[in-house]
Formats: C-alpha cells, sequence, structure tokens
C-alpha cells in the first residue's frame, strides 16, 4: 500500500459526556477521492475539525506525508497544504466572489497580505473562476448569493491556495441534480488534472456520487470506524448496510 | 479582622445580587447585560424620587419598585432584545451599551443631575455581636435580604414549573420549544426577575455610596467579575465569586484606606475580570453561538472617485474652512478632527475587524498624557512626545492584547472593559500621571518652528493629520489588508483554513489602532490645553463608540460624522442640545445597531427609496431585500430572458 499522504491515527474527540469520535483511523491515499460517509451526528465534521486543527482531539495524531501536524496552528496546517469546504457555508460575505477568491491567495503565501506576488495570485484566481464558472458572478458580494454558488465560492477558495489534500464538508447538500451532475464532473476535472491536482477527502451524504466518484470509502457510525476499503467491498459490507444505508439505502444501491 | 468581614460580607451579597441578574439573562436568553447598571441606578433615582421627594412610605415605594417598575423595565429589555436574538455578539453589545449610555443619559433628564444622600431602608442603629463587634442594621437587613432573594431564587429554579422551563431553555433551546416550553415566556420571566434584583442593588448601594449618576453603574461593574467566575452561566458560582470579592476588597481595606493600596481596592473587581477572562481564554463561549454575521451595503471596496473626493475636500477645508470660521470655531472643529483620528480606530477595529473595544480612549490617553508632561513644560517636544506616547501604547496594547485576543466577541469586549477601568483608577487616577483633578496644562507645543499656539495651526495640525490617516485606513481597505481584515471578521475559521493567522491579525490591528489613538490623543492634548483624566476614562470611550455607530462603523466618513457629533457638544449651542443629545445618540445606537453603515447610510437609502415611490420606479435593489435565489449563470440571461 502507498503511504498515505493524510493519515489521523486513534482520534478521540469528546463533547462532555458525548464520544463524537471513538479512536478513529483513515487515510487519504494521494491523488484520487477517498470517501467518508455515515449518518449525521457520525462525527464527519468534527474529523475535518480536528484535521484542519479547528479542534484539539483529545487523543490522537494527523499526519501530512508522515510528519506530525497535530500541534501545528490551523494557518500552518493551511500553508503546508490542507485545505478544506465547510458544511455550513462561511464566505467571506462582505466580499466580492473575485476578493474571496484572491484573499484566499493571499492567505496562503506568506506576505500575501502586504500584497506580495499579487500578479501570480490575480492570475490563479482568474484561472480557478473560470475553471469553476464563477466569471459572471466575479463581482458580486457572496453573502448574496445561492447556496449553490456558495459552495462553488468555497471549492474556488480552497483551490486558489493550491491545496495538496482538499477536504469537501458536504459540497453537494443544497444542490438540485443538475448542479450535482455538474459538480461531479468539475471534481473529477480538479482531480485529474495533470499538473498534481489535489487529493481529496470527501464527506457526502449522496451515496451514489460517492459510490461513483471515490477510490476508497471510510465509513463512521457514532463516531466509530466500521468499515473501510473501496466502493465494492463497501456497498456489500453488511455492517455498513445495517447501519447507514437502511432499507432505502439498500435498495439505493441494489 | 471580624468588622472587616462584617463589611466584606454586606457589600458582597450587594454585588451578588447582581451578579445573579447578570448571569441569569445571559444563560437565558443570551443577551449579557451591559446596562445593568444604569437600570439599577434609574430604580435607585425612582425610589429617592417616591420616597425622598413625594414622601411616600417606602414599605409601599419598594414594592412599587419590584412589582410596577422593575417588570415594566425588563419587559421592555426583553422586547429590545428580542429580536436581537439572533443578531451577531456585536449587534447585541452595541446595543447593551447603547442602553447603558440610554439610562445614564436618561435620569439627569428625569430627576435632575444632582447627587443625593439616601438614608438606609433599615432603622438607623447598630447592635452589638459579642463583645467588640458593632454591626449596624443596615448592614444585616441588606445581608440578610439579599440572601433571602437569591434563596428565593434557588426555590424558584428548582421547585416551580419555571424554574423547569427555565432549565430546559438554559440546557437545549431548540428541543425545549419542541417538548411545548416557551422559550419567550422564559425569557421575559428572567428579564423581570433580574431587573427587580437591579432595583435592589441599585437602592442598597446607593444607600450605601450616595446617589450619584457616574458612580452606580461603575459600581455595579464589579458584579461583571463574579458573572465571569460562573463563566456567566453558574448561578452558585456568580454567588460565591461576589461575596468573595466583597470579602477580599474589605480585607484588603484593613491594610490601608490610601494611596496605592486603596486604588488596588477599588480595581480588585478589575483586575479579577480581567484575569478571569485571560485565564478561561477559550473556554468561555457564547451561549448562543450560531448567530448571523453582519454586512454592511459599503463593505465591498470603494469606487476610487470617493478617494480623490475626500482628498479634494481636505484641501477645501483647508483653503475655506478658517476664512470662513471664527477662531473659537475653528479651536473647536481642530479638537473634534482629533477627535475623528481617534474614531477611525474604531471603524477599523470594531466596524472592520469585529472587535469591539472601549478602551480606545484609554490609549488615546497614553498619547496626551505623554504630550502634557514632555511637551507641557518644553514645548519644542512634543514632537519627541508623540513618538513616545505611540511607544508606550503599542506595547501596552500588546500586554492586553496578546492574553485577551484569543477571546472572541462579548469577551473582548469585556476585557476591554477591564482595562479600561483599570487605566482609570491605577494610572489615570494617579496624580503624579494625571496631575490631580485640574489635569495638566500644554500650551505652548511647537513643531520645530511652528508654533501649536495659535487656533489656526491647530486646525491644520489636525486637518493635516486626520488627512493622512484618514487617507492610509482607505487606501488600506481597498488593497490585501482590508481583505485581510474582512475574512476576519465574516468567517474566521474559514480564514485561519485558508492560512490567514487571527492571533496576528487581531494583535496588528489592535496595535495599530492603540497607536494611532495615541497620536489622536497627543493631538487633543494640544486642542484642549488642558489634559483632564476625565476626558479619557471608561465613559469617553463608551461614548466613542456610540458616536462611531451612529456615524457608521465600517466608513471613514463614519468617523468624520463621529467627530462631528463631537462637535456638537464643544459649540456653544442652547443648553437644550446638551441636555437630550447624549440621549438621543443613544437612542440612534439602539435603533442602529444593526446597521454598521450608520445613519448617513441608512438615511440615504431611505430617501432613494421615498424618491422611488414618488416617481414610481421601482429600483429592485431599493425595494427588494437581497435576490435570494439566482440561476447560476449571472443575472445577464434572467433579464435576457425577460426581456
Ligand atoms: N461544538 C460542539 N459541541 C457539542 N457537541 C458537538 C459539537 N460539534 C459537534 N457535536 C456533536 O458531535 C457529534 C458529531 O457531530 P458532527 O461531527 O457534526 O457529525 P456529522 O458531520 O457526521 O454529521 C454530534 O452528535 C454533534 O451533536
Ligand atoms: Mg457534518
Amino acid at each position: 500500500m502507498v503511504e498515505p499522504l493524510l493519515a489521523a491515527t486513534d482520534v478521540t474527540v469528546r463533547f462532555g459526556g458525548l464520544v463524537a469520535l471513538d479512536h478513529v483511523d483513515l487515510e487519504v491515499a494521494p491523488g484520487g477521492i477517498t470517501g467518508l460517509i455515515g449518518p449525521n451526528g457520525a462525527g464527519k465534521t468534527t474529523l475535518f475539525n480536528v484535521i484542519t486543527g479547528l479542534r484539539q482531539p483529545n487523543q490522537g495524531r494527523v499526519l501530512l506525508d508522515g510528519s506530525d501536524i497535530s500541534r501545528w496552528p490551523t494557518q500552518r496546517r493551511a500553508r503546508a497544504g490542507v485545505a478544506r469546504t465547510f458544511q455550513r457555508l462561511e464566505l467571506f460575505v462582505g466580499l466580492s466572489v473575485r476578493d474571496n477568491l484572491l484573499s484566499a491567495w493571499e492567505a496562503s503565501v506568506s506576505g500575501g497580505v502586504f500584497g506580495r506576488s499579487g500578479a501570480e495570485g490575480r492570475a490563479r484566481v482568474g484561472e480557478v473562476l473560470s475553471r469553476l464558472g464563477l466569471v459572471s458572478v466575479a463581482d458580486r458580494r457572496a453573502g448574496e448569493l445561492p447556496t449553490g454558488l456558495g459552495r462553488m465560492v468555497e471549492l474556488g477558495r480552497a483551490l486558489c491556495t493550491r491545496p495538496r489534500v482538499l477536504l469537501l464538508d458536504e459540497p453537494s447538500s443544497g444542490l438540485d441534480a443538475a448542479e450535482t451532475a455538474r459538480f461531479r464532473d468539475l471534481l473529477l476535472e480538479v482531480v485529474g488534472q495533470d499538473a498534481g491536482g489535489p487529493s481529496v477527502l470527501l464527506v457526502e451524504h449522496d451515496v451514489r456520487l460517492v459510490m461513483e466518484v471515490c477510490d476508497q470509502i471510510t465509513v463512521l457510525d457514532f463516531g466509530k470506524r466500521i468499515a473501510s476499503g473501496p466502493p465494492e467491498e463497501i456497498r456489500d459490507d453488511p455492517a455498513v448496510i445495517a447501519a447507514y444505508l437502511g432499507d432505502q439505502g439498500v435498495t439505493d444501491v441494489a | 479582622m471580624l468588622p472587616y468581614i462584617i463589611l466584606g460580607l454586606f457589600a458582597g451579597s450587594i454585588y451578588a445580587l447582581a451578579s445573579l441578574g447578570i448571569v441569569l439573562t445571559y444563560k437565558t436568553t443570551g443577551v449579557f447585560n451591559f446596562a445593568y447598571g444604569g437600570v439599577a441606578m434609574f430604580c435607585a433615582y425612582v425610589f429617592w424620587q417616591l420616597r425622598d421627594q413625594w414622601h411616600l412610605s417606602q414599605w409601599l415605594v419598594i414594592p412599587i419598585l419590584l412589582v410596577v417598575v422593575a417588570p415594566i423595565l425588563g419587559l421592555i429589555l426583553e422586547a429590545v432584545f428580542r429580536p436581537l436574538a439572533t443578531a451577531s455578539a456585536e449587534v447585541q453589545i452595541v446595543v447593551a451599551l447603547g442602553m447603558l449610555a440610554f439610562f445614564i443619559n436618561l435620569v439627569p433628564i428625569i430627576f435632575g443631575g444632582a447627587d443625593h444622600q439616601l438614608t438606609s431602608i433599615f432603622s438607623q442603629g447598630h447592635f452589638h455581636w459579642g463583645k467588640h463587634v458593632v454591626v449596624t442594621w443596615n448592614e444585616a437587613g441588606t445581608f440578610l435580604l439579599t440572601m433571602a432573594m437569591a434563596a428565593g431564587l434557588y426555590v424558584l429554579l428548582r421547585r416551580t414549573r419555571l424554574g423547569t422551563a427555565t432549565r430546559a431553555v438554559v440546557d437545549n433551546r431548540d428541543l425545549a420549544e419542541l417538548i411545548g416550553v416557551n422559550a419567550g415566556t422564559v425569557g421575559q420571566a428572567a428579564w423581570i426577575i433580574s431587573t427587580g434584583f437591579a432595583a435592589l442593588a441599585g437602592i442598597l448601594l446607593s444607600t450605601d455610596e450616595g446617589l450619584v449618576t457616574y458612580v452606580l453603574p461603575a459600581l455595579v461593574i464589579y458584579a461583571f467579575a463574579p458573572a465571569v467566575l460562573g463563566r456567566l452561566t453558574s448561578l452558585p458560582l456568580a454567588f460565591v465569586g461576589a461575596v468573595a470579592l466583597g470579602l477580599l476588597q474589605n480585607i484588603l481595606a484593613r491594610y490601608s484606606t490610601t494611596g496605592f493600596p486603596a486604588k488596588l481596592e477599588g480595581s480588585i473587581p478589575y483586575l479579577a475580570l480581567f484575569v478571569l477572562l485571560v485565564i478561561y481564554g477559550r473556554r468561555l463561549t457564547e451561549v448562543r453561538s450560531s448567530l448571523r454575521p453582519l454586512t454592511g451595503r459599503a463593505s465591498t471596496g470603494s469606487p476610487r472617485w470617493q478617494f480623490g473626493g475626500g482628498l479634494a475636500a481636505a484641501v477645501a477645508a483647508a483653503i475655506v474652512l478658517p476664512q470662513v470660521l471664527g477662531v473659537s470655531i475653528q479651536h473647536d472643529v481642530a479638537e473634534a478632527m482629533a477627535y475623528s483620528v481617534i474614531a477611525l480606530t474604531l471603524v477599523v477595529l470594531t466596524g472592520w475587524t469585529g472587535q469591539i473595544s472601549v478602551a480606545q480612549m484609554s490609549f488615546a490617553g497614553v498619547g496626551a498624557f505623554t504630550a502634557a508632561h514632555l511637551a507641557g513644560t518644553h514645548g519644542s517636544l512634543f514632537p519627541l512626545a508623540v513618538v513616545l506616547g505611540v511607544a508606550i501604547a503599542v506595547p501596552l496594547s500588546l500586554l492586553v492584547g496578546l492574553p485577551s485576543l484569543r477571546l472572541t466577541g462579548l469577551f473582548l469586549a469585556l476585557a476591554t472593559l477591564a482595562f479600561a477601568l483599570l487605566m482609570d483608577n491605577l494610572v489615570f487616577g494617579s496624580t503624579s500621571i494625571s496631575g490631580g483633578l485640574t489635569g495638566l496644562n500644554i500650551t505652548a507645543a511647537k513643531i520645530g518652528p511652528l508654533s501649536l499656539k495659535t487656533y489656526t495651526a491647530q486646525f491644520y495640525l489636525c486637518l493635516f493629520v486626520l488627512t493622512i490617516v484618514g487617507a492610509g485606513v482607505f487606501w488600506l481597505k481597498r488593497g490585501p489588508v482590508g481583505r485581510r481584515l474582512q475574512m476576519v471578521r465574516d468567517a474566521p475559521d474559514a480564514a485561519a483554513t485558508l492560512g490567514a493567522s487571527l492571533t496576528l491579525t487581531k494583535l496588528a490591528v489592535f496595535a495599530a489602532g492603540a497607536a494611532v489613538a495615541a497620536v489622536g490623543g497627543s493631538l487633543l492634548a494640544v486642542t484642549q490645553q488642558t489634559v483632564d483624566p476625565s476626558n479619557f476614562s471608561f465613559n469617553q470611550s463608551l461614548e466613542l463608540l456610540l458616536v462611531v455607530v451612529v456615524g457608521g462603523r465600517l466608513l471613514v466618513a463614519g468617523a468624520l460624522i463621529a467627530g462631528g457629533l463631537y462637535l456638537v457638544t464643544l459649540l456653544p449651542l442652547p443648553s437644550v442640545v446638551d441636555k437630550y443629545f447624549p440621549l438621543l445618540i443613544a437612542i440612534n445606537v439602539i435603533f442602529l445597531a444593526n446597521e454598521p453603515d450608520g445613519t448617513l447610510a441608512v438615511a440615504i437609502r431611505q430617501t432613494r427609496f421615498c424618491l422611488a415611490v414618488l416617481y414610481r420606479r421601482p429600483r429592485p435593489d431599493v425595494l427588494l431585500p437581497v435576490p435570494s435565489v439566482l440561476p447560476p449563470t449571472g443575472s445577464r440571461e434572467l433579464s435576457g430572458q425577460h426581456g
């Protein structure tokens, strides 16, 4: 097996009496898309917060490329190449779409806040805007956009930092079927770029989408990892079917 | 020792009453009631009016206060704050501070501004306890009464249906509403009880300390520290903390009643507040955290003509104003411009970064007193004094900022409040620094050969600095720095996950704000010529925040309007203006807290709206709220389809 690009080992998070993550392990292989699924409240977002450093785990480590980043502050992890989107949109609502992306670029390079490498940043932003189809709304204030576009802006913002690992938290929630299809194509395009696109860790409630695009899937339930493997295995895993997919899921997958 | 313990229990029990009231509304409704001291003072004045002026029996007056006045006030406060339940912390804090100013300024209008002595509600005498200890009936009665109130609250929360409902709401508001608890009613009850406690605390405090407009709210701030000890949510801890605070203060008083220990005694509650905030740090979380971020309409990059227009206006002002304004008005305008410089720091700090500071005037005071000490006698040292003022203000701001900037919203505001009050008590209150009550004189400042003695020279200097700072701030806002501030304000978590350091950003802004405020302070010193500590007190910082909110905290122009509002208080206007103006500001703040673009922006919007209605040309961006659904390909196609 290839050395994972990103790994979380033995992560435990408690909120008072509630154990949100219970000795969870997770690996993201370089290149490709890893899925992270589980019912609501399984702890997926919490795991994202642990990986990005927004929440300190009670126990466990996070490794990027083999080195321990558990003690790094969030912004240092970001500069090392960990980027994410948020389930509940966290847009810079007072900035235009373009400035959302530009500020992300500026945050990701040192000296960006003093305007260093501004030209390079604008080029990158232009590139991402056109790839995500955001050009027509580039000058609109992010806070005015509907959810679907907001999710695109968050994706674009993350891409502007040239991440090595991209964590997407329910990127298709709030999108209609057509938008979801568009998003899927985009995702594959972003990852499949020849010039070293990011590896993706995808949290997604749309099981069909996950089965379609992921190379590996990890399943959480009540804070525990109950399965991990390629989609075909996960699809047939009785524990997953019982815990997560339920009756509706079985017919869905079948 | 025992007498001091008795005094301590007496004082502590009044603090406890206030702490309980503050925690009660915070934990049930998520609103930290900065106005608590104002409410307490208002009720104490009502008490004075009814008992000492109209000579009603106090056994009638107290029930009237508790059953009629306090509930009405409580319900009014509840009605003001309920719509803000999901507003950002910033808005809640601004409104609460506006409320505080409202009560402070309302009292002189209704009751006259005079201070009064109130006799205790308990009988005058005293009794002996043991051989040596004398206990006044006031002390004993106060203690017993407050204990009874606390016990009553305990029983109410533990043994009644209201209590059960309250605990359900505190536990999980949504769940509580789901199982049929009316959170609104619970909130109303909490406000009523809390205001009743405020009324009692106000009466008890003012029979002890005298009924003085400015003293009472400050005394009630003593109760903030115990409230924070219980992380604003634990009633028992708040109670214990308050009593401990009273004891600590009075035991300290045993050792000395003069000099530094005495000052320390008065500062302990603020020190405790600051230290507790720092120690708890990130463990302090607000009870309602899913709050809407606040945006104005003007916060995306402003067009270039505003920049040019501003500069042109400055040049025009430089040429025209000295010709048309009388010399004394030039002086007032100069002072107002110095004030605007300080206001600009608040625009950046509060408007653009979302951090509320009620300590900007303290930093200004550092600049002012440095200037007065250095340049008061040797006018030519003024430039050096400005630099030195900045050199003192910046490390001071780091000292405050480093531990406290991890805090957010409410807790940061509380930390700056504690800092401002500490500065008032320990620094500006010390004669060697402030020159006593009369202040220090600075009359002959010079910059090189240029004397700042004449009002016209002061006018030019202030205009020059204001233009530089205003233009600089405006220019920064349009570039990467402005974007960084907006990131931190709108979505701090996202900003961090993209690589921005929140602490560094906030610290840099805080320090830069302190530096500029110090410069503004030294300008104020030059224009005021007498540097008086009361011009740099917490109350002045509060006033500054309020006028900036009215002016528009997102706008550079907002700081200019703030200066204009300050100018109103300087100009020789009819006394009726002086009387009602601060109250109007406070009312404005309460209504405008949700409008970061301030009065002018709202006025422009309303005018446009009226024009649109008049001419029957509905402008969609004026008439409708922000569109919520858009086709993903943008609006041009949309109009194409219809056209
Ligand atoms: N800040 C928090 N405080 C308390 N409990 C939390 C917090 N964040 C998440 N939880 C709880 O942790 C569990 C996992 O939540 P989350 O990670 O958001 O799940 P998912 O993203 O899989 O839906 C849930 O039960 C949630 O209520
Ligand atoms: Mg989630």
